[in-house]
């Protein structure tokens, strides 16, 4: 088991370091730099949403679905406030109290 | 200097809080799967990446080849990439003694706090994000412990849906940052693609997604300074 963790640290570090090694020859350029300025909303967005449509089932779209409505003041207290503060709060306890 | 330091925490403070529920079912979980204690402990202290320890905390215990768990936490952890490539330019000049921690606490939350023009290319900016990245290392391992103490203790956490703080963070932290069309079609596009793909049980939903919007991002964004330039 242990062998098992020290293999996946492994590999877990070594996605985060690869290109921070400064040995890699080569540059991002100006257009490279561009597409990947759009990889934190793209990930992050990858990583949410799913997380509200998606069950065991398949894609929920009903709008009964306590993730969905959550998710949806969670937008609306993000877009209003920009407060990380306000938005957890709001779509966390939103959602406990629909769940 | 103190002040970087504290305010890495603080940016981090509403991260390490809203990933509680994951950290604990981490603990829990891994111990209910017949994980020791240091096992499990040893899994977030070292390997420290919550949704790849989930997943092979669920193969392991399935008595899954040591292959497919390493190939599986090899794809989870595939964004990384786009993230060491997207920071690069900024981290690259910083010697090794700085680079090496920076990328061992470059999470999904880290990269987030990871966009402004200076980011790690000054000292005070290093010991701001190195701040933020190990107060979340800390926490992170903290609920892991939580979760192992509480263990056989807790019922089955999986199917109450705490997952959705993750989803609610994602929100605060994405929504914000949506300031023009490139990023906003980056956004839905993402939103679409990862859900169907992932409902679809498409093995590389996430990097999929993730790339297929930053090229409509990069692409719209490209299209209109052409349109700019031909005015």
């Amino acid at each position: 088991m242990m062998t098992t963790i020290l293999l996946m640290a492994c590999i877990t570090f070594f996605t985060r370091y690869l290109f921070l090694h400064r040995a890699l020859p080569f540059k991002v350029g100006p257009k490279m730099q561009q597409f990947l300025s759009f990889s934190a909303p793209a990930v992050l967005t990858a990583i949410w949403v799913p997380i509200v449509f998606v069950n065991d089932e398949g894609i929920n779209l009903d709008w009964q679905n306590p993730y969905l409505s959550a998710a949806i003041a969670a937008v609306l207290v993000a877009y209003k406030t920009h407060n990380i503060y306000y938005t957890t709060v709001v779509g966390m306890g939103l959602f406990l109290i629909l769940n | 200097m103190k002040k970087a330091l504290l305010k890495g925490f603080l940016d981090m403070l509403p991260l390490c809080l809203a990933v509680i529920p994951w950290g604990i079912l981490c603990g829990s979980l891994a111990i209910q799967n017949g994980f020791s204690a240091y096992e499990t402990q040893a899994m977030s202290l070292l390997v420290f990446a919550g949704s790849a320890q989930l997943v092979a905390i669920e193969l392991i215990a399935g008595n899954t080849p040591l292959l497919t768990i390493l190939f599986t936490t090899f794809i989870i952890s595939s964004r990384h990439f786009l993230y060491g490539l997207a920071v690069r330019h900024k981290v690259i000049d910083q010697p090794l003694r700085w680079r090496l921690p920076v990328s061992f606490v470059l999470t999904d939350e880290l990269f987030a706090f990871s966009h402004h023009r200076k980011a790690y290319r000054t000292k005070t900016r290093l010991i701001y994000a190195l701040s933020a990245g190990f107060s979340f290392y800390i926490a992170w391992n903290l609920w892991t412990l939580i979760g192992i103490v509480a263990g056989s203790l807790l019922p089955d956490l999986t199917n109450l849906g705490l997952d959705f703080a993750i989803a609610a963070t994602f929100i605060a932290l994405v929504i914000p940052g949506i300031k023009n069309l490139a990023t906003l079609l980056t956004v839905l596009t993402a939103g679409v693609v990862a859900t169907v793909l992932k409902s679809l049980h498409f093995e590389l939903w996430l990097v999929a997604a993730a790339l297929s919007a930053m090229s409509v991002g990069y692409g719209v964004s490209r299209l209109q300074s052409k349109q700019e330039h031909s005015q």
